[in-house]
């Protein structure tokens, strides 16, 4: 039979000063925890929504982004036979060939402070590919226009960006471009974007060439023989589903995820020593009581599973804090920007606090409150009685 | 002030309703013999061996008020925790009621513990974040029975040792007296075979002393329990039926019972 719960919270109480410092010391880990993972996660999930499975992207060999690669238009020519293209209801492929820069922009919120944003060159058919590109303010750009219209989350960020702001683009900037519009896009990373007609942002960089081309392929299965029939001799392109592709530029949550596991470990193995330690402290204060309760009756075990709870009960109370702080901090720091090591160009992207995220916080704090009560409750349960009731 | 409670005492005890779980076991019913034979208890101390039993023979008839005296280190405590089940015997077997505690295994002797001996301690032991009631209830938690019969043979412990308006009190908020009367009720509130006291007025003024002497007379005279006493103090001594002296290994008897009721 265990002891009360009661009695585990008690002594809790009792001691306030070093169990205090230890649920700090968790909460603390749990907040990094729980806020380092939520960014990647929103990171993730933004890269996540830009992507669809049946859609292939071509770039150009050795590309690792639209950013680096130049596509010509004999290249892109050769695309139009791919097998298993969607074709529209006028027997138009959809292939989209579209040109994507960069261009410097102030960071709403931040002095001096610029970052590159994406600007996207497209045709018409680059809507009838991405469906879920919905304008939800102002109108389209007319195809031969100095317009763009301008992704809601960077039109958020970044200045000049809301309807009716102008933005110098080219290659020497020279050319004022007026924002028509600003769009949805399923909170995908075009979100991030500023999309232009493709003619314009073409001439306005005295280019012949564009970066990528996007097909949208009947279904998955014919999405994988456009890739092998691009990859193959008759186009010699680097092709592949969107979704491999944003998953590589998600590239950069990974190293963060292995970044924030390996500080994890680190503070909590200090979080385990100090578990320990407080633990220690409370089993040799407490050896009278102990052995008084094993005088009375109580296994090893119940000795034992007390410790555990009192551990246990410690990591959950900082797991609850911490993760309601973590979740007050994204609250409050809800939207984010990064700038991709492969794309170079600004994502936003929002934090999110996930089931998972909140599971992982859990299977942290508990494990601190398992691992550091271990030696502990063996010690407790191995308390001499009689030596510990004549020392009383 | 005890006097009054005793007056109580005794109205509670015509009502069978208050002290039902107790006088279960009225004397001279108590099943208890102790029965210590050949004991020998050595320790080790940087490998040195201590003898400090050596081949001890005593029967306590059940329902007995004995009271063991000696010097310090003669091994009283050692053959009150040997008795208790908290120790084991270097050689020699020993006998409670039904149970040769030699034979069985930590867990088992743990096991029995909590059944059948109440033990009271110089030093009370009692668990501080608790309440009196708390602290009480403790052993009752290794038996199977409900919140509600627990609450009631609480109540009538703590109503037993004369401190049912302190049930809710921690033990920092009552005097010494009064810890070792909830140290007795929790002793008896799993209607053991087998008080042993350890010195239990050793850290208690004359008077209080005095009040918890009467108590375990009142244990032992009404409810039948056997009981164990080991002091250095002669006054205490008097209240057993019978005085054991332990010196150097060697158990001498001063005083017998005269009636065991």
């Amino acid at each position: 039979m265990a002891l009360p719960l009661f009695y585990s919270w008690r002594n809790l109480l009792v001691r306030r000063l070093s169990t205090s410092l230890t649920l700090l010391l968790i909460t603390v880990i749990v907040v990094v925890l729980a806020v380092l993972l939520s960014f990647a996660a929103g990171i993730r999930q933004t890269l996540k929504n830009s992507g669809h499975r049946d859609r292939v992207i071509v770039l150009k060999p050795g590309s690792t982004a639209e950013s680096t690669s130049v596509l010509f238009p004999e290249e892109t020519n050769l695309l139009v036979q791919t097998p298993g293209i969607r074709f529209d209801p006028s027997g138009q492929p959809l292939i989209s060939i579209e040109l994507c820069i960069q261009t410097s922009l102030p960071r709403l919120g931040y002095q001096d402070s610029f970052a590159n944003v994406a600007v996207r060159g497209v045709d018409p058919v680059a809507f009838a590919i991405r469906p879920e590109i919905q304008i939800v303010e102002g109108r389209l750009f007319d195809s031969g226009a100095l317009e763009v219209i301008v992704g809601e989350a960077a039109s958020k960020r970044f200045g000049n960006l809301k309807i009716d702001g102008e933005i110098s683009l080219g290659r020497l900037g020279n050319r004022l471009y007026k924002v028509v519009g600003i769009f949805r896009a399923n909170n995908s990373s075009f979100e991030s974007e500023i999309w232009a007609p493709r003619s314009m942002i073409t001439t306005a960089y005295s280019g012949h060439y564009t970066s990528s081309a996007t097909i949208q392929c009947i279904d998955e299965s014919q999405a994988q023989t456009a890739i092998n029939y691009i990859k193959g001799p008759s186009v010699k392109l680097q092709a592949q589903k969107e979704t491999d592709y944003y998953q590589e530029l998600a590239r950069t949550t990974r190293q963060l995820v292995v970044l924030s596991v390996i500080l994890i470990a680190i503070m909590g193995l200090g979080a385990v020593f100090a578990m320990a330690n407080t633990m220690y402290a409370a089993v040799d204060h407490r050896r009278r009581e102990f052995a008084m309760l094993r005088t009375l009756g109580f296994s090893r075990i119940a000795i034992q599973l007390t410790i555990f709870i009192e551990s246990l009960l410690t990591c959950l109370v900082s797991c609850i804090i911490g993760l309601l702080i973590g979740s007050a901090f994204i609250a409050m720091n809800i939207e984010q920007d990064f700038i991709s090591d492969v794309s170079f160009s600004s994502l936003t992207y929002q934090l999110r606090m996930t089931p998972t995220i909140m599971i992982s916080c859990l299977i942290l704090a508990c494990g601190v409150g398992i691992a550091g009560a271990l030696a502990p409750a063996v010690r407790a349960s191995r308390i001499p009685i009689l030596e510990a009731l004549r020392k009383a | 002030m005890f006097i009054g409670e005793l007056q109580r005492y005794v109205t509670r005890l015509q009502n069978p309703n208050n002290v039902s779980f107790l006088i279960q076991k009225v004397c001279p019913m108590s099943l208890a013999n102790i029965s210590v034979h050949q004991v020998v208890k050595n320790y080790h101390k940087d490998r040195i061996e201590i003898p400090v039993l050596n081949g001890l023979d005593l029967t306590i008839p059940a329902g007995q008020f004995s009271v063991l005296m000696g010097p310090s280190g003669s091994g009283k405590s050692t053959l009150l925790h040997l008795i208790g089940g908290l120790d084991r015997p270097t050689s020699g077997t020993i006998q409670v009621g039904d149970f040769n505690l030699d034979r069985m295994s930590d867990s088992e002797l743990t096991r029995w513990r909590s059944r059948h001996v109440g033990f009271i301690f110089q030093m009370y032991h009692l668990i501080p974040v608790l309440t009196a009631a708390e602290n009480v209830e403790l052993p009752l938690l290794l038996f199977s029975m409900s919140s509600h019969e627990r609450k009631q043979r609480v109540a009538t412990a703590l109503q037993v040792v004369g401190l049912t308006d302190r049930m809710d009190h921690r033990p920092n908020q009552l005097s010494g007296g009064q810890e070792q009367r909830v140290a007795i009720a929790r002793a008896i509130v799993t209607d053991p075979d087998v008080i042993l006291a350890d010195e239990p007025t050793g850290d208690l003024d004359a008077k209080t002393s005095e009040e918890i002497l009467n108590l375990l007379n009142i244990l032992n005279k009404e409810f039948g329990k056997t009981i164990l006493l080991v002091t250095h103090d002669p006054r205490a001594a008097a209240h057993g039926q019978r005085i054991l002296h332990l010196d150097k290994g060697i158990l001498s008897q001063e005083k017998e019972a005269v009636c065991v009721t």
